[in-house]
């Protein structure tokens, strides 16, 4: 588990009814690296949440949504989509790189709680690297330490 | 409604890149309505900046508000209060709301973020058409509501060019045919009679020649 990066996952609350419970052991383990953020659909998302997790300090910020075809509401995980790729235009625009924010729709297989899903997609990032904003502020702290 | 799109991020780095203290302003109407300039906008305006100022390491301090309507004195004075407290304003606002601040407030820069580009509606959401130039001398009634100086690329007012495919103009094919409209609307609504009379040519001194136009209504005044 890398423990030096910081996570935003943003997800649909259907993926894990039980996600308030599930998600305490990760929280307990990473601390404030991993924050959760409940959505009643992904639909609900929009692009500035992403910006403002990333500005927060999040390296990668996911949008795990329902499966392609199986939202409740229809269209919210195409929604998502679009406003995810609006936002990595964004930063794209701003030298950051647009693969720091990703969408992933749960297909099958799939792990059933949001604890498995967040391990399963902290667990792939190998080639990660440190936020341009978040590699400054640590040499600079650096710089500041005596 | 007034549309405006944001202009690239470099163009307006660049006008900014001298200031320390920013107020992004926004306008709560037209703008927002196309998705441009409204406090959504605002924010992930500032959040951009502040992230590119973070990442090159530089300091620059960014506030926002957004104004329901950027072009009114009476929304305008909200600044007041913070005007001393930034160097330049950059204004998600048309270019009447950009104006209009920099009347009130002279003495500070005011800075576009917008390119104002039409009068338009909303056909559908995400997607605005254009379907008015201001001309200042509407005979819309006359054209079963279909602008011609408008929506036909020709500006046409006696009849189609006879370019159009499938109802399509040949100038832009993905837009309808202004004329295929019109007499299509007409033809429906038995008015096709109305094409009997010939329009004559539009009074263009309404719109252009004379420098910016203006209305006074005396009985609005104070």
């Amino acid at each position: 588990m890398e423990k030096e990066f910081n996570f935003a996952i943003f997800f649909c609350q259907r993926l894990d009814p039980e996600q308030d419970v599930n998600r305490r052991a990760l929280e307990k383990e990473l601390g404030s690296r991993i924050k959760f953020f409940t959505l009643p659909c992904s639909g609900r998302i929009e692009s500035l949440h992403l910006m403002r997790a990333l500005e927060a300090g999040a390296d990668k910020v996911y949008l795990v949504t329902c499966p392609v075809g199986a939202c409740r509401y229809k269209e919210g995980n195409t929604r998502a989509k679009k406003r995810v790729e609006f936002a990595r235009k964004l930063i794209e625009e701003i030298g950051l790189e647009p693969e720091r924010f990703e969408l992933i729709h749960a297909s099958s297989p799939f792990p059933n709680t949001i604890d498995d899903i967040a391990r399963m997609l902290i667990s792939r990032e190998k080639g990660l690297t440190q936020s341009p904003l978040n590699a400054r502020e640590t040499k600079e702290a650096a710089r500041n330490t005596p | 409604m007034i549309t405006a799109e944001r202009k690239p991020l470099p163009e307006i780095k660049e006008s900014i890149s001298p200031y320390k203290k920013l107020l992004i302003v926004g306008c709560g109407t037209c703008v927002a309505e196309c998705a441009s300039g409204g406090e959504k906008e605002v924010a992930l305006l500032a959040s951009a900046l502040r992230m590119d100022a973070k990442k090159e390491g530089r300091r620059v301090e960014i506030r926002e508000i957004t104004l329901d309507r950027q072009c009114v004195y009476e929304f305008i004075d909200q600044l007041t209060a913070l005007i001393d407290q930034c160097d330049a304003i950059l204004s998600l606002g048309c270019g009447a709301g950009v104006q209009a601040i920099a009347e009130i407030f002279p003495k500070i820069h005011i800075v576009p973020a917008l390119n104002t580009t039409f009068i338009g509606q909303t056909r559908e959401a995400g997607l605005w058409v254009e379907n008015c130039r201001a001309c200042g001398d509407c005979k819309l009634d006359r054209f079963a509501d279909v602008c011609p100086i408008t929506r036909c690329a020709k500006s046409l007012f006696n009849g189609p060019c006879g370019g159009s495919k499938g109802g399509y103009c040949e100038v832009d094919p993905e837009t309808p045919c202004a004329w295929h409209l019109i007499v299509t609307r007409l033809e429906e609504s038995n008015r096709l009679d109305k094409l009997g009379s010939v329009q004559p040519p539009a009074n263009w001194s309404k719109k252009e020649g004379k420098g910016p136009r203006k209305i006074v209504r005396e009985d609005q005044r104070n």
